[in-house]
Formats: structure tokens, C-alpha cells, sequence
């Protein structure tokens, strides 16, 4: 028998195995089409219990314990299932508790065996179970119940895991240890296991449960007061909107003003400076090395009250008085050309009798044919005359210079 | 020792100091100067100096913001706290306005608390995504708190976060990067809501619900 059990659960759980793409699909989709998966495979789940048809004409989706194993397993925060049916768990301790007092009397030990490992497993999956449903109370909390959206959704998922956490503790109280007592009697495996085992999870989870309980209206009240803060906005919003001439009272016009109203004014000025203590002089002689900087940063910044028009108008005319050496040269270029004939510089000053100091003159006459333009330029032709000098190499002392016409 | 003691000196200067000023502190405006206001000896400490200047420590919002109130009311503190209240109360409605805003925007289900982050970009690529919100800053934007005269979105909403800084209202940790976080004299704004609320039997929450029912028929 027990060998047919072990190659059946092997063989389910194999099938798990080889269809695990199937049975994921269904999990994170809800239920699954049976015309989008092969019809074999589909039959097969069907018939080992791991997809059924909740109505004929619904879609196949998941069996519950697959799906329990699967949330439980990944930790899916979606799972907010919670056992909290203690009283029913209770009844069948006690009952198996019953048959395997039984057995010993008649001395039937394998049956004795049988049932003590049957009460075994009940206890232990019982306070798995009630461990699990802990494990996941806090899951919803730590993500403040991050799974729904909007805080007034917050705080209905929050009321259902008050409400269970209620019926988990109610549960809880059913336990009577003395009634337990009483059933375990003197047999040593029965109170090992009732008294001791059960007795030590069920008062730490009873401890966690109440802590879990203070956190939750712990965040049912955050959630309360941001769903508060909202609506006083809003109402407030409608409410001067409803009433557009409405005056806030004078709350302060009272004998006693509101301790939040009483708001005291700004008072502080900045202190002044002490020249005469000395244990400031060393900072203060620093402050005073920096004035040139500060000076700079505090550079009166021009700031404009509002913005200056600027208009656009003709710019007015000015002059720019002519320089005589400049026109004592452009005459020089004209007799240039007049004449056609190459002509120095200095005799030309020396012919006109003009009161120019000559190398001044020289100079003008130079940048008067290099500051032509080139067009102009081509025109003339500009020899400097003169010598290199003799101690400098490198070095030519202009004495005069010739202009021609090229 | 006495190097510890003239710390705890310098920092409490520094805290009355910022008290004066009227400015409020919490714990994101000046976090060292809200954990010594939390300590009794210190706020004790701070206290007896407050009182000599006919001042004392008040705190709102659960005793998690901290400003300097008068300890007696005379005919001129009166009119201080008087002229104040009604600065609030002007403030209010533009105020108000400006959160319920910032929550639709940014389509979160709490509004504005202390502490919480707002990235002006962010917030406004929203806003000049959607005319109605576009239409709502434009409005609150022009209340004399705000007095802008922007036609824009940015200008408008530069200018509302600036003076919001400027009143206390939110702090600018990094002045290179636009984010901006929302300081206790929110949680003080909420609590004066609450305060006229409660006194004026406004009922405004109940309001708000129904309005909300009514929508969702």
C-alpha cells in the first residue's frame, strides 16, 4: 500500500514537473485556455487534480493546494489566504488524541503507532500553519499593503488582516491547556507533544499575533490620517468653493488664543561687531584681510525693477578732427602723382618748409603707404633709404625714403 | 568634557537663534536642532532662556515641529499673533490649492507630509501635460502669496516653489538639483485646517466624502 502511495506521489509529482510551464502559466494568469495547450497534457492535469473547471463553461484554472504550495513557496505577496479555522484543527487533535488512547489501552500497538504518528503530523502542520499565516501578516505589513493601489484599498486590506488576526487569537483561546492536560493524561509521547511542543508555539504565537495586532492599527492609523489629510484638503477646496464670500472666525480674538495660533515674531538682528575684545581680534583681523574679496563679491548688483525699453535710433553724427601730419602726407602722395617722379621723402619737407619734425614725418610717410589699401598701394612704389646699422647686425637705420609711382 | 559642553552650548545658540528668527524646525529642516528640542533637558534648558524674553517653545503636529510662541499676551503681542493668523488665513486657500495640486499631479494617494520629495521636473512635465492641471497653477499662481504674472508654466511654477522656500514650507537640500522636500510647517498647516475645522464645525471631511460618492455614482 505504502509503496503504491510513494510511486503515485512520484508520478504526480513528476507530471508537476513536465508541465511546469502549463501549471505557471494558469498560476500567474488566473486560469488557462484548454485550446492554447495541448489537449493530452490538459486531459492528464485534469484527471491527477492539479487543473479543474470550476463551471462548464468557465476555463480550467489551478486546484487550490497547488496553488497554496506554489504562493507559499514563492512568497507571493498576492497570498492573503489565511487558515484561521483553529477550532476544527483542535477537534481532530483531540479526536486522533482519543483513538490513540484507545489503541494503548487495548494494546494494539501498530494501530497505537499509526494514530500517534497521524496526531503527530496534525500538530505539526497545525503550528506550521499558524506560523505560515504569521509569516504572512508580516509580509503585508512590511509592504504596507503595497499590492493595492489606493489607501482606501490599503484599509480594507488592512481591516481583513485585522479581522484575521481576531479570528486566529479567538482560535487560539479555544486551546485550553488544562483540557489538553487532561486528554494527554500520564502517557509521556501524548504530554511531549500536547503540553510541552504545542503549548510552547501556541504562546509564542499568541505573542507575535498580539504584536502583529499593535502593528496593524499602528498602520491603519497612518492610513486614516493620510485619507483624513486628503478629504480635509478637498473639503476644504469645496467648502470655499460652496461658499465663496466664507471668512475663517477670529480665532485669536479670544481671551485665550490657541496654543497654535500663539506664534511669536521674528526678533533677532545680527550682533555688531566689539572692536575692543581681544579674543576677537585674531578673527576679526582675518575678516578684515578678506574685505578685498568681500568687496568684490559685494559689487552692487544692478537690479532692474522692471524691464527698460530700448529703442533703436539713428546713432548722431561726430567728428573726428583730422590730423595735419596725416593731411601734410596725403598732399605729399598727390604731388607724388602730380609730378610722376620719384621724390624723397625729406627733401619734400625740406622744399615745403613744413615745421614737422623729420623722423615723425618719415614715420607718417611709411604708415601713410602701408596703410593704404591694396589697390591704392600698388600704385606707388616706397623705397627706404638708408644703412645697416654698424655695431647691430640685422639691424637697417632708415634715413630717408623715396616714393614713385610704379 | 568641556569640550562636549561647549558644543551642546554653540548648538543651542544656533537652535534659539532659529527659534527667534520664527523659523519652525523639524526634523527635515534641522534635524540635529529637532533631536536636542526632543531631549527634556535641553528643551528645558531652552526653555528657561525663551522665557526670559516672554518667549516659549510650542510645538504642532505631534509634537514633531517646534516654533517659539509668546509666553504672554499683551496688548501687543496680541496684535503680532493676530496680524499672523490672518496671514495664514489668506495663505489657506492658494495654500491648499497648491497640495491638492502637487497630489493629482504626481497621482499619489498622500498628499504632502513632512519629508516628502518632490522632483520639480518631473512634476512639471506632468503639469504641461494636462491642460486642467496647466489651468490650475495658472489660477493659484496669481494669488498674492504666489503673485506671479508668468504666462508660463515655467515661470509659474519656479516662482510658486520659490516663495513656498521662502515661507518655510519646503526646503531645497541641493541647490544644484531641483528636488525639492516638504518640511513640518506642512504638518502645522494641516493641523490650523484641522483646528478651524474642528471649532467652525465645517465638517469638511464629511464634505469631501460625499462629494466623492457622489462621483463614483
Amino acid at each position: 500500500m505504502s509503496s503504491n502511495l510513494h510511486q503515485a506521489g512520484v508520478k504526480l509529482l513528476k507530471q508537476l514537473g513536465r508541465h511546469a510551464d502549463v501549471i505557471m502559466d494558469a498560476y500567474l494568469a488566473g486560469s488557462i485556455n484548454d485550446t492554447a495547450h495541448d489537449s493530452g497534457v490538459i486531459e492528464k492535469l485534469k484527471k491527477s487534480g492539479i487543473l479543474w473547471r470550476p463551471e462548464p463553461d468557465q476555463e480550467l484554472r489551478l486546484k487550490r493546494s497547488v496553488r497554496a504550495l506554489l504562493e507559499e513557496a514563492l512568497s507571493d505577496e498576492r497570498n492573503r489566504q489565511i487558515d484561521s479555522n483553529v477550532g476544527s484543527s483542535l477537534a481532530t487533535i483531540k479526536t486522533l488524541a482519543d483513538h490513540y488512547k484507545e489503541a494503548r489501552h487495548n494494546i494494539d500497538h501498530s494501530a497505537a503507532e499509526a494514530y500517534l504518528a497521524d496526531l503527530n503530523e496534525h500538530v505539526y502542520s497545525f503550528t506550521d500553519s499558524l506560523r505560515y499565516s504569521i509569516r504572512v501578516l508580516w509580509g503585508r505589513i512590511n509592504n504596507e499593503f503595497g499590492y493595492v493601489g489606493t489607501i482606501s484599498a490599503k484599509i480594507r486590506e488592512n481591516e481583513l488582516a485585522q479581522s484575521q488576526v481576531s479570528d486566529l487569537l479567538n482560535g487560539l483561546e479555544m486551546f485550553q491547556f488544562s483540557e489538553l492536560g487532561e486528554i494527554a493524561g500520564d502517557i509521556r509521547e501524548l504530554r511531549r507533544l500536547l503540553m510541552t511542543s504545542l503549548q510552547e508555539t501556541l504562546s509564542q504565537c499568541t505573542q507575535e499575533l498580539s504584536i502583529v495586532q499593535g502593528r496593524l492599527y499602528e498602520l491603519l492609523g497612518r492610513f486614516r490620517q493620510i485619507q483624513g489629510r486628503t478629504r480635509l484638503l478637498k473639503g476644504w477646496l469645496l467648502h470655499t468653493d460652496m461658499h465663496p464670500d466664507y471668512q475663517v472666525d477670529n480665532h485669536v480674538g479670544h481671551k485665550a488664543i490657541p496654543n497654535l495660533f500663539n506664534c511669536a515674531e521674528a526678533l533677532l538682528a545680527p550682533a555688531s561687531v566689539d572692536v575692543s575684545n581681544p579674543h576677537h581680534e585674531l578673527e576679526l583681523m582675518s575678516l578684515v584681510a578678506q574685505v578685498k574679496a568681500i568687496s568684490r563679491d559685494a559689487l552692487p548688483h544692478i537690479a532692474r525693477e522692471q524691464n527698460v525699453t530700448f529703442e533703436m535710433g539713428d546713432s548722431e553724427d561726430f567728428d573726428i578732427p583730422e590730423n595735419p601730419l596725416k593731411i601734410a602726407v596725403d598732399e605729399y602722395f598727390c604731388e607724388v602723382i602730380d609730378s610722376g617722379l620719384r621724390q624723397s621723402a625729406l627733401s619734400y619737407l625740406t622744399e615745403k618748409q613744413l615745421t614737422w619734425d623729420a623722423e615723425s614725418w618719415l614715420y607718417q610717410v611709411i604708415g601713410g603707404y602701408e596703410g593704404l589699401a591694396d589697390e591704392h598701394k600698388n600704385y606707388f612704389e616706397l623705397e627706404p633709404i638708408g644703412k645697416p646699422d654698424p655695431v647691430y647686425n640685422g639691424n637697417f637705420i632708415i634715413h630717408d625714403v623715396e616714393l614713385w609711382l610704379a | 568634557m568641556s569640550d562636549s559642553n561647549e558644543t551642546t552650548l554653540v548648538g543651542t545658540s544656533a537652535l534659539i537663534e532659529q527659534l527667534l528668527r520664527g523659523e519652525f524646525i523639524c526634523r527635515v529642516t534641522n534635524e540635529d536642532g529637532w533631536r536636542a528640542l526632543k531631549n527634556n533637558s535641553t528643551r528645558e534648558r531652552i526653555e528657561t532662556y525663551l522665557n526670559q524674553i516672554n518667549r516659549t517653545l510650542a510645538s504642532a503636529g505631534e509634537g514633531e515641529v517646534f516654533f517659539c510662541g509668546y509666553l504672554q499676551l499683551g496688548d501687543a503681542e496680541r496684535k503680532v499673533v493676530s496680524s499672523q493668523f490672518k496671514d495664514i488665513c489668506s495663505a489657506l486657500i492658494p495654500l491648499v490649492e497648491w497640495l491638492v495640486l502637487v497630489q493629482e499631479a504626481s497621482g499619489q494617494d498622500a498628499p504632502l507630509s513632512e519629508g516628502a520629495p518632490i522632483r520639480l521636473t518631473d512634476l512639471q512635465a506632468r503639469i504641461e501635460d494636462t491642460p486642467a492641471f496647466r489651468e490650475q497653477l495658472t489660477k493659484l499662481s496669481q494669488y498674492r502669496l504666489f503673485g506671479s504674472s508668468s504666462s508660463n508654466v515655467d515661470g509659474q511654477i519656479k516662482l510658486v516653489f520659490k516663495r513656498l522656500v521662502e515661507l518655510g514650507y519646503l526646503t531645497k537640500p541641493n541647490s544644484e538639483k531641483q528636488i525639492y522636500i516638504a518640511t513640518g510647517k506642512l504638518d502645522y498647516l494641516y493641523e490650523v485646517i484641522r483646528f478651524i475645522d474642528e471649532t467652525e464645525g465645517l465638517s469638511l471631511e464629511a464634505q469631501a466624502e460625499t462629494a466623492t460618492q457622489r462621483e463614483l455614482i
